[in-house]
């Protein structure tokens, strides 16, 4: 009686050590529209390797909360953030992944926005794509088979479009994020005059050497904004997201500037709706006009989290494992930054898929090289022309103004 | 009859002015009943066939019984705390007529001035030291904090409605002044405790950003209206589940204040006696 | 003398013992984690390095002498508070004689005016957003009401009256509340008294009820007040700020700083100007009012 007793004791005792040792993975998130696949890939990777993760996902408040956890010491064992300028940002707080195994498995372009001087410090999570989305029926009722490339172009469009009574953009203006997205297109072939090396243009920013006001291909910009602006509908500054991807679904606007992560709410509207996407136009050089493609939602393992090696190995699994092959492709329905990853079956990831096999121009999302910061304040200053608060040259003088003040916060 | 006919007579603009009033949560309410693509379609239709499936997704997708316990718990907590330290410490600043009472006075109605963007960073890292991140205890405590200087405010105000002489016949030498003070000079003070109850309530049911700060870790700690938040993305807004999950948020409040409203009347007649 | 110094240190022991937890709550909870902050105002901080940078009065030096967006906050912001302030009080008031007096179906108006109060701002932000740009396009539609034409959130002078709109709207029935309670301790003898001397409901009103409701006007001018002058919540949720810079308030440019720009010890040192201004202005209102409060 005493000997099964003592078992029993021993028993409970070795079952309680095991539990004890199970591993819990804090994740802390954005991109809440993701939600289900993320507690998908969860519950597979619990299945397969009995660690839970523990996902707490937000968004419109994400930094905040972050940023609070971080200072407070509660700090999450995986993160997320934007790539290039927010290396320097987390610089404190995110580990060293340069000589991980699993990274060599990564597409070498997709680890640009997250190397610095060598060193590679964010695991790229989705590969990305924006540019002006059409819808492809209400081209074909326009009877337009040519896609516009320049502004002229464009303008060409508008009118046709107009003429059919259909509301040729739905501005998104009323975001601030989708007017740096917008003008910053247009300012792409900037690179050009810089040996093709972004770096360099931003580098000359920083220093105060070149200025917004003297770059004379901002006015491609206001050209375009404006464009956007006299065809975007009787209220354009009061065009969100929903505004654009409801109207672009429901065929009342035939354009938005969004990228491939707006497919999934167009088609939650109109489930077979025909999209795909156009050219951005630089100017009037056709040749110029191409998408923005880039890495720029990144993964960081904390440096100081409790479960290092727990959260390495997770990565390795997400790279490595059947299910995280695919986890990308087929639930996320975007790119993949894995090499020889499957093509997504979404509408938009193929389309840019076939874009760069026709050797279209892609350009690297290099505006998340400005330094952290400037974002929100250059995306407003754009939306207080777009509302006619400045003039070009007040809003250059503005965007230089801005532009200094975070450098020089920063030093 | 004079008066029903005058009280007729109020009531039928007021009754429109009130329905134009509420027109937003009527927007809300028909909404809740759509499917996704009708939302989009058009905000401002009535539903053509009642989705309330949304609400029973909803109520699974938010955890609501759950939840809702945790939600209770945090604003029982709260805003009992809230009464108990801001009648008390209210009743003795406005009776003690000394610069030093005016100067403690300040110092506890000062937080109203404070922005709260301005120290919520720091106010974590402290609730962090303090083992009170991550637990209901820890938000109701850290709630006293934060809803005591206006309900204080409140108290130190409306005692000036209670006759001085009754704080002497309180407070005989020997008698206990805590039990006096909640014997005699609390009960008089209801409508003030109805309003800061109502206030009080209503907030801590009703906030994000502290509950986001504090439990943003601990799932099973989590508050309704942060439930309800998760409907909502930059990139994709569930709009019928959250319009359901918002009225499933909101109707407990809208219960609880409206069992009150009864109560301000039974407590003002009897505090109208006693006087 | 022994009689006398034990009734102090007994009347010392009642103060504390009262006081003393909501003392502690507030200083723990409020105040000393303001005063921490306030030690970043003096560094350059994007609040995530783990050692701030000490620059002394650089901070304050800058918002004072090269920050036109928080001038323009500013004078946004004292606009928008003297407007709701006043508007958000006559309001309240006046709906709280109407609902306190004998009309029919009391209770459910006075939830309809309260219920505003309860729906979360952010929820507020969207569906107020959705009247604004389609609920007016349908409403437009079937009225040919020129009002509803118009860009109602697009417009920076619009928004500006768009965001006063929904902040009164959402805040009015708070102050209802607290009103009502005032009015109630309003005693009925006194105002059958004043009948039966002949005044009428005007001269009740502002002779008798109004002196003797001065606490609860006190409570809601200065609550209201400092509420618009942090105001933050309704227009983060409904125009953030925009179009543009149109209606940001000081609340809104602070948290912009401090978590847009990355710069959290120049925020730090405006949420100090701010509450500066705003304890400067409500310890005159509160001096003021606290003097007209009669006493029973």
């Amino acid at each position: 009686m005493k000997k099964t007793f003592l078992m029993l004791v021993l028993l409970v005792c070795v079952t309680a050590l095991a539990m004890g040792q199970a591993v819990t993975l804090k994740l802390f998130f954005y991109s809440p529209e993701l939600i289900d696949q993320y507690n998908d890939m969860a519950k597979q990777y619990l299945a397969e390797t009995g660690v839970t993760l523990d996902m707490t996902v937000l968004q419109n408040d994400y930094v905040t909360v972050l940023r609070a956890k971080l200072n407070s010491g509660d700090i999450p064992d995986v993160f997320m953030s934007s790539a290039y300028a927010d290396n320097d940002t987390y610089k404190d707080y995110a580990y060293d992944l340069t000589n991980e195994d699993f990274m060599k498995k990564l597409e070498p372009t997709a680890l640009t926005g997250v190397t610095v001087n060598g060193k590679v410090t964010g695991y790229p999570f989705l590969v990305q794509s924006h540019s002006f989305i059409y819808n492809k029926k209400i081209f074909a009722e326009a009877g337009i088979t040519a896609l516009p490339r320049t502004i002229k172009e464009y303008e060409a469009v508008c009118q046709k479009l107009q003429a059919k009574g259909i509301q040729p953009f739905a501005t998104g203006f009323k975001e601030w994020w989708v007017l740096p997205q917008t003008a910053w297109q247009v300012l792409a072939p900037i690179k050009d005059s810089y040996s093709g090396d972004y770096a360099k243009f931003v580098d000359r920013l920083n220093s105060g050497s070149l200025k917004f006001a003297n770059i004379k291909e901002m006015s491609n910009v206001f050209d375009v904004l404006d464009l956007i602006k006299k065809y975007g509908g009787p209220k354009p500054l009061e065009s969100d997201f929903n505004d654009q991807c409801s109207l672009l679904a429901t065929g009342k606007a035939a354009m938005i500037h969004q990228g491939n992560w707006a497919e999934d709410s167009i088609r939650k509207t109109t489930p077979n709706i025909d999209i795909g996407f156009l050219l951005g136009p630089t100017g009037n050089a056709a040749d110029k006009a191409g998408i923005m493609f880039d890495s720029n939602q990144t993964i960081r393992v904390a440096k100081d989290g409790k479960n290092l090696k727990a959260a390495l190995a997770w990565l390795k699994w997400l790279t490595t494992s059947e299910y995280g092959k695919k986890w990308i492709p087929d639930k996320i329905k975007q790119l993949s930054p894995i090499m020889g990853a499957k093509a997504s079956t979404a509408e938009l990831a193929q389309a840019t898929v076939a874009l760069l096999a026709k050797k279209t121009p892609s350009y690297s999302w290099y505006y998340q090289r400005f330094p952290n910061g400037t974002e929100q304040g250059l995306g407003i200053i754009l939306q207080g022309y777009c509302a006619g608060q400045t003039n070009r040259q007040q809003t250059l003088d503005a965007l230089d103004a801005d532009y200094t003040k975070i450098v020089n916060a920063s030093k | 009859m004079k008066r029903s006919r005058a009280g007729l007579f109020l009531a039928v603009p007021m009754f429109v002015i009130a329905a134009v009033y509420v027109y937003p949560l009527i927007l809300v309410v028909i909404n809740s009943l759509k499917t996704f693509a009708e939302i989009m379609a058009n905000v401002v239709a009535l539903p053509t066939h009642l989705s309330l499936g949304n609400f029973s997704n909803a109520f699974v997708l938010m955890k609501y019984p759950n939840l809702f316990f945790n939600t209770l718990l945090v604003t029982v907590l709260g805003t009992s705390g809230v009464v108990l330290l801001s009648s008390m410490a209210g009743y003795k600043l406005s009776r003690t007529k000394t610069r030093y009472s005016w100067f403690v006075f300040l110092l506890c109605v000062a937080p109203i001035m404070i922005p709260f963007q301005s120290f919520m960073i720091v106010l974590v890292k402290v609730a962090k030291t303090l083992h009170l991140t991550n637990t209901t205890y820890g938000l109701s405590v850290i709630y006293w904090g934060l809803g005591v200087p206006l309900s204080l405010f409140m108290y130190h105000g409306f005692v000036k409605t209670v006759p001085k002489d009754l704080d002497d016949c309180a407070f005989i030498d020997g008698c206990r002044p805590l039990r006096a003070f909640f014997q005699v000079i609390f009960p008089l003070l209801k409508p003030v405790t109805v309003s800061v109850v109502v206030i009080n309530a209503m907030w801590m049911w009703n906030d994000f950003l502290l509950p986001l700060l504090i439990l943003s870790g601990a799932k099973k700690y989590m508050t309704l209206q942060l439930a309800a938040y998760n409907f909502f993305g930059q990139y994709k807004v569930e709009w019928h589940f959250a319009m359901a999950g918002v009225l499933l948020t909101i109707t407990p409040a809208i219960i609880f204040y409206l069992a009150l409203q009864k109560h301000i009347i039974k407590g003002m007649v009897a505090g109208a006696v006693k006087a | 003398m022994r009689g006398y110094k034990n009734k102090r240190l007994r009347r010392a022991m009642e103060f504390l013992g009262m006081t003393a937890p909501a003392v502690i709550a507030i200083l723990v909870f409020v105040e000393i984690p303001f005063l921490m902050s306030v030690m970043y105002s003096f560094t350059r901080w994007n609040g995530l390095d783990k050692v701030p940078k000490w620059i002394g009065l650089a901070n304050y030096r800058e918002l004072l002498t090269a920050d036109r967006d928080l001038a323009l906050a500013v004078v946004f912001t004292l606009i928008f508070t003297v407007i709701t302030v006043v508007v958000t009080n006559v309001l309240a008031l006046l709906l709280a004689v109407i609902l306190d007096s004998d009309i029919r179906g009391r209770n459910v108006l006075r939830a309809a005016f309260y219920i505003p109060n309860i729906i979360s701002l952010i929820i507020i932000g969207y569906v107020w957003r959705f009247i604004f740009s389609r609920g007016f396009d349908s409403f437009s539609a079937l009225t040919h009401i020129g009002l509803f034409q118009l860009s109602w959130l697009g417009d920076g002078k619009l928004a500006f009256l768009s965001v006063v709109l929904v902040s009164v709207w959402q805040s009015i029935g708070f102050y209802m509340v607290i009103y009502i309670a005032g009015l109630q301790t309003v005693p009925r003898e006194q105002l059958e008294a004043a009948v039966i001397d002949g005044a009428g409901a005007v001269g009740r009103f502002f002779r008798i009820t109004l002196p003797l409701i001065m606490p609860s006007i006190t409570v809601c001018v200065f609550y209201s007040l400092s509420n618009a002058l942090k105001t933050f919540d309704v227009i983060f949720s409904l125009t953030f700020g925009g179009p543009g810079t149109a209606t940001t308030s000081i609340a809104l440019d602070i948290y912009r700083t401090a978590f847009s720009d990355n710069r959290f010890g120049y925020g730090t040192a405006k949420s100090v100007i701010l509450f500066l201004l705003i304890l400067t202005v409500t310890v005159f209102q509160l001096t003021g009012f606290k003097r007209r409060e009669v006493e029973a």
